[in-house]
């Protein structure tokens, strides 16, 4: 079979596993699944016997059924897209993701990208003046920057521009008075307050990506083919981007890809400093409400939407780089 | 061609009479000038000559090409005056240029090709687009630019569409070298210098390749500066030739005067040491020690430590690079002892050597027509029944989505006998097979179709309880590699590397015997002061003595036949004869059976007549002929064979004008999908149709000893009355008849 | 000699197996050069390079202060045992200040270093041993066996880390600090073991694991001997970077409160800060800070020793400081790289 139907076909089973993982996890917590829900039902005056009838209306899985007929009953509700509704916030788990995915994915895909910008740029200019002060503050800046986690900055953002001096907003999405839409008003708002969680999360990855463009870009530098394209006559900026910075990013290509997966999960501890309204933010406060259907589709839609970026990551890394095939893209 | 030297009156001590670049005093320094990497070197070039500069690694040669172009790496310091000659008289002091007139002056006037190809372009650039940003930089017309660059192309034997649309790495060894050098000549440069642009090819397409540049020369009157380590191979096609030593000319003249009536012992001694198919083997020798670092340069004449002739004068006093042959006088060489040299050291082939010539080949080959002497029904040591291998090639991006993966036939077919304490070398063009098949005789590849015996026993059915144990095999088959810099842990010291075999053949041993085996194995295969290697890592060693180093590793084992696969293709000219030499001397110490993989006829000829062997032509996966090496180089049956014959440099002169290759294509064929019939007439100058419809066997000769797989060895074969295939000759006389 | 009964060829006997007794080697030489090669050269090296001194140093003051700790030099942290709030550097005797009960915020930090270096160190060590296992084993056997591992570690990469460890914390509940650490980088070896994987299958192809295999050298020996050697420096960079992921995770998940936790730490004393008015006046900064330096200088001080790190491995460096003489290729090497 040809690599790329392989690779195709890797994404069900790997979710496959993900979702039978989490039908599992669900079972190992304290008091299993459904007693919470159980008790809450009671709760609101719901009559014992009918209990199990709304627990199965609610979440598609029959309580009292054999543990393997739970577990279709699961996977059905998954491929049907349904999550059951989350006993906290009384709302369907899948209208609570569609609402919390946006904001999680705006989070990280920009600071990802700010980071590696910016990372790629401070590095490419320390391997140009390599050994000349500049590139010696930047090395020790970017040793320093890996090892600050970003909810150190976050916090300190917080405590400064936010308690302090009330230059940004301290949590929330956006402003309440705001009405989300298409007018100016939202985005100003939306960008305010995404700004420091977006800052605090991009400076703590700026480091390691400006080591490695550096290492790459002296390396580069060195190659053979940049002194044949000097001796060409080649424009010095031409040789900067089209020789240097393309031979010495495209290795950088998959583990950015990767990152974006990685710092998903990241997310989580950086929204609830913000209260940011993401998958994170749900995560955590479902666990802390022992709200497990709304925990549970959290995980499972981070666990995919990281499946998906890897598998972007595995196809596309052999059409951007013309040396690998994609098949050995196994190089991160 | 251009240089009339011999005529020539004018008052520069080259004999130049129209150079287009005066070289004067020349040095390069780095660190404040502490070290001298290139050091006062004066030299004239002419106008449409071909200048060949030979020297050894590490002799500075390379700084002189940089030199010419003002592009001395830095923090390197060039001084001196490198004047150019426009060809309208103007002049221009290449070392007062500004960079923009700099940028403009390289490529434009004098353009360079260096060894790697495949690091010479951008990896993930299209070759076509390198040709389109060089021409766009210098403000050429990009149409008329790439239509120039395609007839370049043509005439370097390629296909300029294929080429100008693919990535460097979809493309052989030799089509980048050959892209590589159409790239350099887009802007119709006056002046190509060329840093060993052929080094890393094999034989065949560097000879195809020098050939192609000689038509090049003459096509677009091109001055070229060619720089090697290969004496031989620019013999062919330099008017004049430089040896350098030690950052310095040791010698320059006319090719004839160099070759055949050197002046200088150092290039005597190269001419000597050099593997070639004219000298009689017993006076080729290796020339001892090794070239000067640049921190330390002898006082005096720099040859003086490893010179035979050397007095106290050459310790003291420095020879001047000047002429001393009226006759001559554009031959100049800086030794004291010139008279001396030519006396004292004869060289070894050419008009001297022309007695040897056929002299020995009978007592060889009545000796290798007896064949092995064989005790009864033994079986060979080992034994290639029908040897296939097949790997499964990773595919292209396209091809990927369907379709069957491509098999690479590496090894089709191929049987062969190895007796005890035999010797086989093995011939071929890279990506013929030879490496593989013999990593298959050896048990490092599994083959996939066919059986290896090792004395009667399939090596791969072998067990721990069948009468040959598998551990027995393994022990008895050894390996040296190719890249001596490779072969060795990095991480472990001599002693550690060398106590590995010993852990095997001798359990039992001692750290302290350990240590006394290894020290005198180090000593016999000249490693002194041994105590001192044993504590090395192998950074700390020199090409050569990590080569020793992994030679006595193979011998540790007590093996019965050693694979060497180009184990000295990575050793500097100088030393190839010694290494080659203790090899052979160890054989029959050790009475081991050796298999020689190699793309140099000259190589696999010391070897082989030297071991009294065999050797074996492989051509895509096939043994197409097999003999001695006095009846394959005399009395060639096979047409490739007579094909790498050609392509093996001579260092006669009556011979030295090189002749088109007799070869139909420069490059060798997919061996994805290898042609029909007899594998060889895509390229062979005697095809007829009936090669192309039939596979020819490999039989025994009628009248000599050895095996061709040829329909031309059959008189009665359908061949001769079949059509000469497209390009083909109807006569034999492409075949040069020794 | 008994254990000469397996070398038939007699030649090699008269030939180079002469007695040197330049070769022996005394119980006391070996030693000595087992000190040399193990001991001397890696401080040398390792001290040669300033960022890994000082990583050196660094890590060295967070070992002291574990030690203050098990050997009780210090007092325990308690509530009121102290002014409330005092500011750092103001006295002596609480010298980094103290929280807004009372607490001395050094002995809150000294308390919590063993529990803390304990975890980095399983974290590490987990991550990183798992990763060589897993990714020699897959890249040097190939076949089946990597398909198999390939498939597993794919699996485990797919999931999100930190969500799968706060998902596992509740379950599990870890107070262990090792197991802790191991909860945490439950799914971190897999990425890792797959770069270690594509490494080991480069060298593998290398010449010298050819000679190896032609010798009979037995697979894991071969592993040991020529692979493992070349891809330590590699290897301890990323013990460095998973030992830096178990710091970072442990006290992002405690500062949130979503790990369980009976006593203080450095994540507990921080969110105690945060969520107690830490963020609204500067007089508390200081409780804030002080957790925040001592994460980030540990940290910091990983970080740099591994920067220094591939030096000890490299056998060039090794002569190089030790003044052993090098080959003239060297010298040859160093102009041909310059030249480009």
């Amino acid at each position: 079979m040809n690599y790329y139907l392989r690779r195709t076909a890797r994404i069900p089973l790997t979710v496959l596993a993900v979702i039978t993982l989490t039908f599992g996890l669900i079972r190992l917590l304290p008091g299993g699944p459904f007693t919470q829900l159980r008790i809450q039902l009671i709760r609101q005056g719901v009559p014992v016997e009918q209990v199990n009838a709304r627990i199965e209306a609610l979440q598609n899985i029959r309580p009292d059924a054999p543990l393997w007929q739970q577990y279709l009953d699961y996977l059905a509700g998954v491929v049907t897209l349904d999550l059951g509704e989350s006993i906290s916030l009384g709302q369907p788990v899948m209208d609570v993701i569609a609402r919390a995915l946006p904001w999680t994915v705006f989070l990280v895909v920009t600071s990802t990208v700010l980071m590696f910008v910016i990372g790629v740029l401070i590095g490419a200019v320390q391997a140009y003046w390599e050994g000349s002060r500049f590139d010696k503050t930047f090395s020790g800046a970017s040793i320093f920057l890996m090892a600050v986690p970003s909810f150190i900055f976050a916090v300190v953002f917080l405590f400064f521009l936010a308690y302090q001096w009330s230059l940004f907003p301290t949590g929330f999405a956006s402003a309440r008075g705001v009405e989300s839409g298409f007018t100016f008003e939202y985005f100003a708002s939306v960008v305010h307050h995404a700004t420091l969680p977006i800052l605090a999360f991009t400076i703590g990855g700026i480091g390691s990506t400006a080591l490695n463009m550096r290492g790459n870009s002296i390396q580069v530098l060195g190659e053979e083919y940049v002194e044949v394209a000097r001796l060409r006559g080649l424009s010095d900026g031409r040789i900067a981007t089209r020789y240097v910075a393309q031979n010495a990013i495209l290795p950088m290509y998959t583990g950015l890809l990767l990152l974006i997966g990685f710092r998903l999960g990241g997310t989580v501890v950086l929204e609830e400093i913000f209260s940011y309204p993401g998958l994170g933010y749900y995560l955590i406060s479902a666990l802390e409400a022992n709200d497990y259907p709304l925990m549970m589709g959290c995980f499972l839609v981070i666990t995919v939407t990281l499946v998906v970026a890897v598998y972007i990551a595995d196809l596309t890394y052999g059409f951007i780089d013309p040396r690998i095939s994609a098949g050995d893209a196994d190089g991160y | 061609m251009a240089t009339d030297s011999t005529q020539s009156t004018t008052t520069a001590s080259d004999g130049v009479s129209d150079p287009i670049l005066e070289i004067r005093n020349a040095s390069v320094s780095y660190n404040d000038g502490e070290t001298r990497v290139l050091e006062d070197v004066s030299v004239d070039i002419d106008r449409r000559e071909v200048l060949g500069i030979v020297g050894e690694s590490g002799s500075g040669k390379s700084m002189f090409a940089s030199a010419l172009l003002d592009a001395v790496p830095d923090p390197g310091r060039l001084t001196g005056q490198i004047t150019y000659h426009r060809e309208n008289g103007d002049t221009v002091d290449v070392l007062e240029l500004s960079d923009e007139e700099l940028r403009q002056f390289r490529w434009e006037e004098i353009s360079m090709v260096f060894q790697g190809a495949m690091s010479s372009f951008n990896p993930t650039m299209e070759v076509g687009a390198h040709f389109k940003e060089t021409l766009k930089t210098h403000d050429r017309n990009v149409s008329e630019g790439m239509a120039f660059a395609r007839e370049l192309l043509e005439n370097l034997y390629l296909e300029p569409e294929r080429v100008l649309n693919a990535y460097p790495h979809e493309l052989s060894g030799g089509m980048q070298q050959r892209a590589l050098i159409a790239l350099s000549m887009v802007l119709n440069p006056e002046v190509l210098v060329m840093d060993e642009p052929t080094a890393a090819l094999d034989l065949l397409m560097q000879r195809s390749i020098l050939r192609l540049l000689d038509n090049l020369q003459s096509e677009y009157d091109l001055t070229i500066v060619f720089i090697t380590h290969d004496l031989p191979l620019v013999a062919a096609l330099a008017d004049r030739m430089a040896i350098i030593y030690a950052f310095q000319f040791a010698e320059i003249g006319p090719r004839d005067e160099i070759i055949g009536n050197s002046a200088h012992p150092y290039t005597r001694k190269l001419l000597n040491a050099t593997p070639n198919l004219d000298a009689p083997l017993e006076e080729m020798q290796p020339i001892e020690g090794e070239g000067p670092a640049p921190v330390n340069v002898p006082s005096g004449c720099r040859f003086h430590p490893r010179c035979p002739l050397a007095t106290e004068e050459c310790r003291v006093e420095d020879p001047p690079l000047e002429s001393f042959d009226r006759h001559y006088p554009d031959h100049r060489a800086a030794c004291h002892h010139r008279e001396e040299a030519r006396e004292e050291i004869p060289l070894n082939f050419g008009e001297g050597a022309q007695q040897f010539d056929h002299q020995p080949s009978e007592s060889v080959a009545s000796t290798a027509s007896t064949g092995r002497p064989r005790t009864g029904d033994e079986p060979p040591l080992l034994r290639a029944d029908d040897v296939e291998v097949h790997f499964e090639q990773s595919q292209g991006l396209l091809e990927r989505f369907g379709g069957p993966p491509e098999v690479v036939r590496a090894v089709d077919g191929v049987s062969l006998d190895i007796q005890e304490q035999d010797l086989v070398c093995l011939l071929g063009e890279s990506g013929c097979g030879k490496t593989t098949f013999g990593k298959t005789l050896i048990g490092l590849q599994k083959p996939t179709g066919g059986a290896v015996e090792y004395r009667g026993q399939d090596i791969w059915e072998a067990s721990g309880s069948t009468d040959v144990t598998r551990d027995e095999i393994r022990a008895a088959l050894q390996i040296i590699h190719q890249d001596p810099g490779a072969a060795l842990n990095p991480n472990r010291r001599i002693v550690d590397i060398l106590s590995e075999p010993l852990r095997h053949t001798h359990p039992n041993v001692g750290r302290n015997e350990r240590r006394s085996r290894i020290h005198s194995l180090l000593e016999r295969v000249g490693m002194n002061p041994a105590d001192d290697f044993m504590g090395r890592y192998p950074h700390q060693l020199s090409g050569g003595e990590k080569q020793r180093v992994a030679l006595a590793r193979a011998l540790l084992m007590n093996p019965n036949a050693i694979l060497a696969d180009e184990a000295i293709s990575a050793v500097d000219v100088s030393l190839r004869i010694e290494i080659m030499d203790l090899m052979l001397e160890l054989q029959s110490e050790f009475d081991t059976s050796f298999l020689f993989i190699s793309h140099d006829l000259s190589n696999a000829r010391y070897f082989a007549e030297h071991g009294d062997g065999r050797i074996a032509v492989m051509y895509l996966g096939e043994i197409v002929e097999i003999g001695t090496a006095e009846r394959l180089i005399h009395d060639p049956r096979h047409p490739y064979t007579e094909v790498l014959r050609w392509a093996t440099p001579s260092l006669d002169l009556d011979d030295m004008e090189a002749s088109d290759p007799p070869i139909r294509e420069v490059d060798v064929p997919d061996p994805v999908d290898p042609p029909s019939g007899c594998r060889f007439h895509t390229r062979c100058p005697v095809a007829r149709e009936a090669c192309r419809e039939e596979h020819p066997d490999l039989e025994g000769l009628d009248d000599a000893p050895g095996k061709a797989a040829c329909f031309r060895e059959d008189p009665n074969h359908a061949y001769w009355d079949s059509e000469p295939l497209e390009g083909a000759e109807e006569s034999d006389d492409v075949l040069a008849d020794d | 000699m008994a254990t000469e009964t397996d070398s038939q060829s007699s030649s090699e006997e008269i030939d180079w197996r002469s007695e040197s007794s330049s070769a022996e080697m005394t119980r006391r030489d070996r030693a000595e050069e087992f000190y040399r090669r193990w001991v001397y050269e890696p401080v040398v090296i390792a001290w040669s390079d300033v960022r890994t001194r000082l990583g050196i140093l660094i890590l060295g003051g967070y070992l002291l202060m574990a030690a203050v700790d098990v050997f009780g030099l210090w007092r325990n942290p308690s509530t009121n045992q102290a002014p409330q709030l005092l500011p750092p550097f103001e006295n002596w005797s609480f010298p980094l200040g103290t929280t807004n009960s009372g607490v001395d915020l050094l002995a809150l930090i000294i308390d919590s270093t063993p529990f803390i270096l304990l975890m980095v160190l399983a974290g590490g060590v987990w991550a990183t041993s798992l990763a060589v296992v897993v990714g020699t084993v897959s890249g040097y056997k190939g076949g089946r066996v990597d398909t198999a591992i390939t498939s597993v570690s794919d699996f485990f990469m797919a999931i999100p880390g930190l969500p799968l460890v706060i998902v596992l914390a509740i379950a599990l509940s870890p107070e262990n600090p090792i197991l802790l650490g191991v909860v945490l980088t439950i799914n971190y070896w897999a990425g890792l073991g797959r770069s270690i994987r594509s490494q080991v299958l480069s060298i593998r192809e290398a010449s010298y694991v050819e000679a190896s295999r032609t010798m009979g050298t037995s697979t894991p020996r071969i592993i040991v001997k020529d692979v493992l050697p070349n891809i330590m420096p590699y290897v301890m960079v990323n013990f460095v970077l998973a030992a830096r992921y178990t710091i970072f995770a442990s006290v992002g998940l405690y500062f949130i409160g979503v790990l369980p936790y009976t006593g203080q730490n450095w994540g507990v004393t921080l969110n105690n800060a945060y969520y107690q008015g830490g963020l609204f006046t500067t007089e508390a900064l200081h409780w804030l800070l002080v957790p925040m330096i001592a994460i980030v200088g540990l940290a910091f001080g990983l970080i740099l020793l591994s920067q220094g790190m591939d030096r000890i491995f490299n056998p060039r460096v090794r002569t190089r400081l030790s003044g052993e003489s090098e080959s003239v290729e060297e010298d040859e090497n160093t102009t041909t790289t310059g030249m480009f």
